[in-house]
């Protein structure tokens, strides 16, 4: 496994969020998490990187290494990478600016970022002075997914990558992930199950704070009939 | 605290709080049983706003303020009966509330706490140097109030007297206000002021009347000062001692009504008693402040708390992502 | 008429320098830094300390702007880095509570009396017949010098794109792998010895006394609400704005100066209100 979460509690002052949730990725594989807004996806996603705390007895193991409630940069640095919800861009800093801030920590060369990006999302070349935040919600997006691959991470972390996409970029985005699959693992939180059963290896469906139900073989994943209940 | 008390005990909780403060005199003196009570009834006030609502406001000298010169003025140039100058300094304080209340309570935290300090340095500006003709300016004004039948608040006991009864009337006011439903909406505020929307409560409406609340009973405070000193300086209102309430507040722990009374005590022994033995009490002020918001931020019931059974810090897991 | 404005512009510069450590503090690291005004206050004093023992001006404010730092850095690393994710009351509190203490020492070893010093420049200049000191404006052009480093640095270093990118979006930032918290502390450093040059700038045109910084922290918290939190750019549009407002409003009735700019800082909140 390259990421192990084992009794996973988060806790938003006295109310609890999630409850004793384990997850397992394995190396190579696209992992998708599921459920209704409020079942404490994005809860695991951020706990998992380190922005919220994990409740004590938690155990979040990356790459054989403990990172429960590390730092979020260092958790980043050792090769996980989380793209947050809502495509956060730097809106104030250009394309190219953005880019380089991602290589800045791991010693990229500036140029070779830029190239990298533009070898996943060659359209990107033509917005690259312009400010980030003139860019559309696909572009964004796709922006975002390519900055977190500086670095060669190990595993990504996607929250909800085609929220509020229209059909034709959620496409785009579709290809840019089934490019990558088998290069780095993922795990990605998605409502669009379409998307999720044309690409997932191991699928967890959540409710309520809780892991309800876990589909790790790829043929039940593709026909995974009842995980419409828990959208 | 309060809701844990059983029925006889409240009861007893008035004449417990008299004695309390008659024991004072032999053991300070009146003048200082009296600086302690008005002080707690301006802390009770105070914490109403920040301790029960959640709102610090690094301007509530400005209310105290103006009772003191709301009832200063009245007795120079209205009339030197104190009944009628302690209203004037409530309607002072009040109408001052409902007037920038409006502007204040659509900010929260820091906009909060500043925009009130914002509005206490110009207060102080007009008292000091805008309005000098009327209020003396930096020298102040010496007060004489006329005696009502036997009752002569220029005698220390007298106040002593009128001082308790007031603090009393604060004290139950807070009790009432805190335990109601209207209280209920205050603890939604201060905890999750959208959740308090969702709700259906008036929000807007609930902040604007504990503000108001707050002003007039803090101008309540400042028009009983105005009686005891007999005579009123800018320092009523400076905005370099809005930190007195505050720390007061926070000592006697906040969201706690006997806290206020607790608190208050505190402050004015130690800036009356410290300076006396160390010289660098500020000093002294700003580490107990600073170890207050680092160590014991429930105040000194909080250390009391930890001597008794240990409670999980269900805080730290709601910080956790801010590390 | 030339020297209302004249003097608005030294004093909207004076407010931009003291301003901006102040408006990156707020911006990055949400909290309202009451030691701010201590560092302005020290900087005063250390002017009127080394001045006659290094008799060049230019020297002695070296040494009071670089003198801060260590002072800053104890600040930053024992109160201010250990409020992240305190609620915004205690931060208040705990630094307000830093800034008495730094008064106190203050008057521990200098007293409470005001302070004179005299204009480190004193020849004047005449502009369209009207006789302007020239150190004030001197104090214009360091002011606009300033913001023009400032603007470099932000725009050209990596640090500086590191800075923005921490006041929009300072998560993204750390996702990202980069430890922000190490450039938030600089550009507080940087920020505080702005803040106390501000302080040794200020200390010729007024006198030099312990609660000098209190009132100047108000107006300074007006500055960053109108120019927007987090808004470099806004912070020094809404200086050079305020400190004109109070030259015009001061000359026509001395008080209503801080009261027209309290004044514009309250619709300011109303327009847009901040929540932190």
């Amino acid at each position: 496994m390259l990421l192990e979460v084992e009794h996973l509690d988060v806790f938003y002052g006295k109310a609890q969020a999630v409850h004793s949730a384990a997850i397992g990725v394995k190396p190579g594989e696209m992992a998708f998490l599921v459920g209704r807004n409020g079942a404490g996806k994005t809860t695991i996603m951020r706990a998992i990187s380190g922005f919220t705390r994990a409740g004590a007895d938690s155990r979040i193991h990356f790459n054989g290494v403990d990172i429960a409630n590390h730092r979020p940069e260092e958790i980043a640095r050792s090769g996980l990478r989380y793209v947050f919800q809502d495509k956060r861009v730097i809106t104030k800093l250009t394309v190219r600016e953005n880019i380089h801030l991602a290589a800045y920590p791991f010693h990229v060369s500036p140029k070779a970022a830029v190239a990298k990006i533009c070898d996943i999302y060659p359209r990107i070349e033509k917005f690259l002075n312009i400010k980030a935040g003139g860019l559309s919600g696909g572009q964004r997006q796709l922006l975002l997914i390519g900055r977190a691959l500086i670095g060669n991470p190990k595993l990504l972390l996607i929250d909800e990558p085609t929220e509020g996409l229209a059909a034709g970029i959620i496409e785009d985005v579709f290809k840019v992930l089934s490019q990558l699959k088998g290069d780095v693992s993922m795990l990605i939180v998605e409502q669009n199950l379409d998307l999720v059963r044309r690409l997932a290896d191991r699928i967890y469906a959540m409710k309520e704070g809780r892991i309800m139900m876990e589909l790790d073989n790829s043929a039940d994943s593709r026909s995974g009939s009842n995980l419409e209940q828990f959208l | 605290m309060g809701a844990a008390v059983c029925n006889w005990c409240k009861r007893l909780e008035m004449p417990i709080i008299v004695f309390a403060y008659l024991a004072l005199i032999p053991l300070l003196s009146v003048n200082m049983a009296s600086e302690i009570i008005i002080f707690s009834i301006y802390a009770l006030s105070y914490n109403l706003l920040y301790g029960f609502m959640g709102r610090l406001s690094v301007g509530p000298m400005l209310f105290l303020g103006a009772g003191v010169y709301g009832a200063a003025m009245c007795c120079v140039y209205l009339t030197a009966n104190p009944i009628a100058c302690i209203a004037a300094g409530i309607v002072c304080g009040a109408l001052l509330g409902m007037l920038l209340g409006p502007v204040t309570v659509r900010a929260a935290g820091a906009a909060f706490a500043l925009v009130n300090m914002a509005f206490n340095q110009v207060g102080f500006f007009m008292i000091q140097t805008g309005l000098a003709g009327w209020t003396g300016g930096s020298d102040g004004k010496s007060l004489y109030f006329d005696p009502i039948g036997p009752l002569d608040f220029n005698k220390p006991n007298h106040v002593f007297g009128l001082a308790l009864v007031c603090l009393l009337a604060a004290f139950f006011l807070m009790r009432r206000l805190t335990e109601s439903p209207f209280g209920i909406i205050i603890k939604t505020i201060k905890e999750n002021e959208r959740r308090g929307n969702f709700l259906g409560y008036n929000i807007y409406g609930t902040k604007l009347l504990v503000y108001v609340i707050t002003a007039a009973v803090s101008a309540f405070a400042g028009a009983l000062y105005a009686i005891m000193f007999g005579y009123v300086t800018p320092s009523f209102i400076s905005p370099a001692r809005n930190i007195e309430v505050i720390f007061a507040t926070l000592i006697g722990g906040r969201g706690n009504i006997y806290g206020s009374l607790l608190g208050g005590a505190i402050f004015i022994l130690i800036s009356s008693y410290l300076p006396n033995i160390i010289q660098r009490w500020e000093l002294f002020f700003g580490l107990i402040l600073l170890a207050s918001v680092f160590w014991f931020s429930k105040g000194i019931p909080g250390i009391m708390d930890l001597f008794g059974p240990k409670k999980q810090d269900v805080n730290a897991s709601a910080k956790g992502g801010l590390r | 008429m030339i020297s209302v404005i004249a003097y608005g512009l030294t004093l909207g510069g004076i407010l931009y320098i003291i301003s901006i450590g102040f408006s990156f503090t707020f911006g990055t690291m949400k909290i309202v830094n009451y030691a701010h005004a201590l560092i302005f206050t020290i900087g005063g004093y250390i002017l009127y300390a080394t001045l006659p023992r290094i008799g060049f001006y230019p020297a002695a404010v070296l040494a009071a702007t670089l003198g801060v730092i260590p002072i800053a850095f104890i600040i930053e690393r024992f109160v201010i880095r250990n409020l992240y994710g305190e609620s915004v009351d205690l931060t208040i509190i705990a630094t307000y509570a830093v800034f008495l203490i730094g008064l106190d020492v203050l008057k521990w070893i200098w007293g409470s009396n005001p302070l004179q010093m005299s204009d480190p420049i004193n020849k004047t200049f005449t502009f369209l017949g009207t006789e302007l000191p020239v150190y004030r404006m001197a104090v214009i052009v360091i002011a606009l010098a300033l913001a023009i480093l400032i603007e470099i640095f932000l725009q050209r270093s990596m640090a500086g794109k590191i800075v923005i990118a921490g006041l929009e979006d300072k998560e993204t930032v750390r996702g990202l792998g980069i430890s922000v918290q190490r450039y938030f502390t600089m550009v507080f450093i940087i920020g505080s010895a702005l803040a106390a040059l501000g302080g040794v700038l200020y200390a010729p045109i007024t006198v030099v006394e312990p609660y000098m910084g209190f009132q100047i922290l108000m107006l300074s918290f007006a500055v960053v609400i109108v120019g927007g939190l987090g808004n470099w750019r806004g912070t020094f549009v809404a200086a050079f704005f305020l400190g004109m407002v109070m030259s015009v409003t001061g000359r026509w009735w001395g008080p209503a100066s801080e009261v027209a700019v309290f004044a514009i800082l309250a619709v300011s909140l109303l327009i847009h209100p901040i929540d932190i």
